[in-house]
């Protein structure tokens, strides 16, 4: 093989991972006092003096921790050289992420020396929405929430006014292992309005499968012979263990992966067999898999005998509506004889065979279905609970902690408006079908916006989590944030959403902070936990501690306004002494005791006090560890040996109530909700002339807009770039790096081009977290283009999760 | 000699992530931008054709760095004497004699050297001698994170070392064999 090597080509770079155009970052860390301004606080001595720092040969420390750049959340070893993180290193011992630290992992260093993040607790001074604040202490911070400025009401205040309706309040999260430390605040303090960000991510796919197999199953993808992966793409978008497992065997070394995306991506590359598809119109190719499954009698007789609901209707279904593959061929674009083979080819190796679940944000209305179809093709080649298939896998116990859930007679039910009377096929929600824990943020923002709420919400409480560049539509999002009377952000970084809060609590990073414990379920269960590696920097705290003040602060004060409201606490106040009614009500409760205390004994309680001190140390705890844990080369351990792994819990049994495989669920037919999957002419993938379909997504490079300021990530990345096809670039004139505007309904962005023939001519696409309009972002702020400013706000039918991929946009060169 | 430190790639199974690179640049202090870099992954083949019928299967990621010759371009052309090959059979340098005459990086067929400004030198990888291997590990920093798990880094001089067995078993080839400069960067079919 000849190899043709440059650094001069590589400069000139492939543009998915685009260097084009040297950076201009200093070395210097911007922290250090050459370059302090008001923003930048001057050298503190655990701040390191240039960004990338190089490993000592002195003494070091080493913590066990959890990574937090994306959600697999690896386990970590940080260096630590006095009181410096130099280094975080792979913990070869989590068999969730095998000994690998992807390039965001590698990078968490600069989330913790980022010069811009938040420092200290704020307050707002100049007009919400313009990012001026005051520096506070936390005890005023925490005073402005309780009683608020001459610029916004505090809580007192709101629930005088709404009567002690808890529900006046907002609470939203974003993903993290302190999200369950938030939402303890969100219980105590006796809201029903939760968001959260499944509404905007895998709300579909997790139900889908909930469902139809009972779970939302893990891939054994490395045991599997014949895997098919549609619309995820494992090479770019990171998910342990699977991108580890997924590429190891293909192109000829035991395992066949087809992959099927309307772009050429990393993963496509890497696949053995790609096949380009229209955007939105994978449930076509399933349908039409399945149908060749049922006429050509491939299923799994005995599993479908033991294990199915439905089969005699949903096989009818597919054949009456004639779903064969030339049908598919017209609205998908995959041909014909490919969809037959692929169909014969997974049966032939199934149970080892995975048509890939995939967990991603929903793109199209249709998604809800296009899984449980997935779902079910899946089964029928028998490969659920099984090695090699989809797998429910084993969960280690972890020991109880007490939470605090009062009721307050005067909170109102959850803002979601049933309809009286729904029409058949409509949704019985005003919203969508089905209202889920985490709600519907769309739909939820939408109403709100619109006055179409059974009662007043007045404010919101925000953890780690950024509406403004994580739900389409970003203008409604930010009226929505001017129109609430308080906004309490608790974040580590100044997003586009802490633009808009009243008060801002900073909280420390991941690296600076112990989070609850974990435990992994799946083929090789473990539990794992995140270790504080150095303490917070500048006034900043973790989120628990953050609300260990607060409710201090506020739990008496809020009582006192539940007395004159409530008048079950009125009536119990005349039996009892009013301390113990108070102890119901006490918001610091839950926070009581620091959160290393509480981990060691959630695992002490269960399996003992050297169990805990091991996970401690070792940041992975598993029974039998000592004997199971081995290192076999430079790249390879064993954690568990292959008979004690979890291939099967339940001998293939669905976790359904009724052990089956759901086909054709009844009750989501009463609910407006089609029983089984089938296909609608509204489906179809339409572009008008001279419009595009624009699709978003992921790189391994960023996580969203989580990651957007990382000077080290920012340094692969120097912005994102809209991928054009090539030929109607050419015919628009458009070449690489010419800056486009991409609008819509719901507005515009600008971005650089990258006309390619890895996309479609009707279609367009760059990756998601780009274009944020925080100016306290150095290299974030306004670098690129922002997708939600562009994507229209379609609620999925059934969950109301936003459908990412339903929006035709039109570009111009400017 | 302490040991003859060598690496292979299992090539193909790159997915061209980049945690090699951020772990180097971390590990070792590599300033931030573009043209610093010990390590880059190149990509090798464009895809041809139209988006509906595109040929694909001659897209490859390969691992690029210093593919430590044993018989070395850049030493040989310094007229410094700056480069010299250590105890653990890495290509080094003496920082105080570089002087920036970019004989190396010119000599180097390998374009694996940049100019470090920070210590006005010429740098290029050097499998983490001054830091990991310094520290007594015997992991390079892009071995030990790579999720693809293609990198085996280890003694050739010790014939059982992972490396040695890997080499015996699989087919490999050099870069640019035809030089002469017997790299021990070795990538495995
Ligand atoms: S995949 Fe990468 S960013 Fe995500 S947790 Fe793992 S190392 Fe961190
Ligand atoms: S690859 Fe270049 S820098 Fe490395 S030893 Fe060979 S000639 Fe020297
Ligand atoms: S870390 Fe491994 S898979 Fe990622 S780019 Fe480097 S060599 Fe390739």
């Amino acid at each position: 093989m000849s190899v043709e090597v440059s650094r001069r080509k590589f400069l000139q770079g492939s543009v998915a991972l685009s260097v084009a155009g040297a950076s201009a970052i200093s070395a210097t860390n911007l922290f250090s006092s050459e370059h302090a301004s008001n923003k930048h606080q001057p050298t503190d001595s655990r701040i390191p003096s240039t960004i990338t720092t190089k490993t000592g040969t002195g003494e070091a420390v080493e913590v066990a921790t959890l990574c937090e750049m994306c959600v697999n959340k690896c386990a970590a070893l940080a260096r630590v050289e006095n009181g410096v993180i130099t280094k975080l290193n792979p913990n070869p011992m989590f068999p969730k992420s095998k000994n690998m630290l992807c390039p965001r992992g590698n990078a968490g260093i600069q989330a913790a020396y980022d010069p811009d993040r938040l420092k200290y607790p704020m307050i707002r001074t100049g007009e919400k929405g313009k990012g001026q604040f005051k520096r506070v202490t936390w005890d005023e911070a925490y005073d402005a929430i309780l009683n608020g400025t001459d610029k916004f009401p505090g809580l007192a205040k709101i629930l005088e006014e709404e009567k002690d309706n808890r529900s006046s309040m907002l609470f939203c999260a974003g993903e993290g292992m302190a999200e369950h430390t938030f939402k303890q605040f969100y219980q105590a303090f006796g809201s029903s309005n939760w968001l959260n960000h499944a509404s905007l991510c895998l709300q579909t796919v997790v139900s889908g499968y909930g469902v139809t197999l009972g779970g939302y199953p893990q891939s054994d993808l490395d045991n599997a012979e014949y895997i098919i992966m549609a619309g995820a793409n494992r090479a770019e978008a990171i998910v342990t263990p699977d991108t580890m497992d997924c590429f190891k065997r293909t192109k000829g070394r035991g395992a066949k992966l087809v992959c099927v995306d309307p772009r050429f991506t990393n993963t496509a590359a890497k696949a053995d067999k790609w096949l380009a598809i229209k955007p939105g119109t994978d449930l076509a190719f399933v349908l039409a898999l399945t149908y060749v499954v049922f006429t050509e009698e491939l299923y799994n007789k005995k599993y479908v005998a033991n294990y199915f609901n439905g089969l005699e209707d949903y096989k009818n279904s597919v054949i009456t509506n004639k779903y064969t593959p030339e049908w598919a061929e017209k609205i998908t674009g995959i041909k014909a004889k490919d969809i037959y083979t692929i169909a014969r080819e997974f049966m032939m190796h199934a149970p080892k065979a995975i048509y890939y679940p995939g967990r991603r944000s929903t793109f199209a209305t249709n998604d809800f279905q296009l899984r449980r179809a997935q779902a079910i093709f899946q089964a029928l080649g028998g490969g659920i609970d099984t090695k090699g298939g989809l797998i429910f896998g084993k969960k280690l116990k972890l020991g109880k902690h007490e939470g605090l859930e009062p009721l307050y007679a005067r909170a109102e039910a959850r803002a979601v408006s049933k309809k009286d009377h729904p029409k058949k096929g409509e949704s019985g929600y005003d919203d969508c079908a089905i209202v889920s824990g985490g709600g519907s943020w769309i739909a939820w923002r939408n109403r709100y916006l619109e006055d179409r709420m059974p009662y007043k919400v007045r404010g919101m409480f925000c953890y780690k989590h950024n509406p403004m560049m994580n739900m389409p539509n970003t203008k409604k999002t930010a009226q929505m944030l001017k129109k609430m009377d308080l906004v309490v952000t608790i974040d580590t970084m100044p997003s586009d959403t802490v633009m808009y809060a009243d008060v801002v609590l900073p909280e420390c990073t991941y690296l600076e902070r112990t989070d609850p414990v974990k435990t992994f379920g799946g083929v090789e269960p473990s539990i794992a936990v995140r270790n504080k590696v150095i303490d917070p920097l500048f006034e900043t705290k973790p989120v628990r501690d953050i609300l260990r003040g607060l409710t201090e602060k506020i739990s008496k004060p809020l009582f006192e306004i539940t007395k004159k409201y409530d008048e079950d606490v009125q009536d119990e106040l005349e039996d009892s002494d009013e301390a113990e009614v108070y102890a119901e009500f006490d918001l610091t409760l839950p926070f009581e005791g620091t959160q290393e205390e509480v981990n060691h004994h959630m695992v002490a309680s269960v399996y003992g006090e050297e169990a805990a001190h091991k996970l401690h140390k070792d940041g992975v705890f598993y029974p039998d560890m000592d004997k199971f844990y081995k290192k076999i080369g430079a790249n390879e351990h064993q954690y568990y040996p292959e008979k004690e792994k979890a291939y099967s819990v339940r001998g293939g049994k669905p976790k359904t109530p009724s052990g089956k495989v759901e086909c054709n669920i009844a009750n989501l037919a009463s609910k407006g909700v089609d029983p089984m999957p089938v296909w609608k002419d509204e489906y179809n993938f339409k572009v008008e002339e001279g419009k595009f379909r624009l699709l978003t997504g992921r790189h391994a490079q960023f996580t969203q807009s989580g990651t957007s300021n990382n000077s080290m990530l920012h340094d692969l990345i120097m912005t994102n770039f809209i991928w054009i096809n090539q030929r109607v670039a050419d015919k628009k004139g458009i070449k690489f790096g010419d800056m486009i505007e991409v609008s819509s309904k719901t507005g515009s962005t600008r971005l650089k081009a990258y006309p390619t023939e890895k996309i479609g001519p009707d279609t367009l696409f760059f990756i998601h977290g780009f274009g944020e309009e925080s100016s306290e972002l150095t290299w974030a702020y306004k670098n690129g283009g922002n997708d939600n400013a562009v994507i229209e706000d379609v609620v999925e039918p059934v969950y109301g999760a936003a459908a990412m991929h339903e929006t035709n946009v039109e570009i111009r060169k400017v | 000699m302490m040991a003859n430190y060598a690496m292979a790639f299992d090539y193909k199974l790159c997915i061209n992530c980049h945690a090699c690179e951020v772990a180097c640049k971390e590990e070792n202090g590599i300033d931030l931008g573009a043209k610093n870099h010990r390590l880059w992954i190149d990509e090798d083949g464009e895809t041809e054709g139209d988006f509906w019928n595109l040929a694909r299967d001659k897209i490859t990621f390969i691992q690029m760095q210093c593919q430590e010759c044993q018989d070395a371009p850049c030493l040989k052309a310094c007229p410094n004497g700056a480069i010299y090959i250590d105890d653990n059979g890495i290509v080094r340098l003496y920082k105080e004699k570089c002087d920036l005459t970019l004989a190396c990086m010119k000599a180097c067929p390998y374009d694996a050297r940049y100019i470090d400004e920070k210590n006005a030198i010429t740098d290029k990888c050097i499998f983490c001698a001054d830091t990991r291997l310094a520290r007594g590990e015997t992991t390079t920093a892009c071995q030990i994170t790579c999720p693809a798990k293609l990198r085996y880094f280890g003694d050739l001089d010790d014939e059982e070392s992972e490396i040695s067995k890997i080499l015996r078993e699989r087919k490999h080839f050099t870069l640019k064999p035809e030089l002469g400069t017997k790299p021990k960067l070795f990538y495995l079919e």
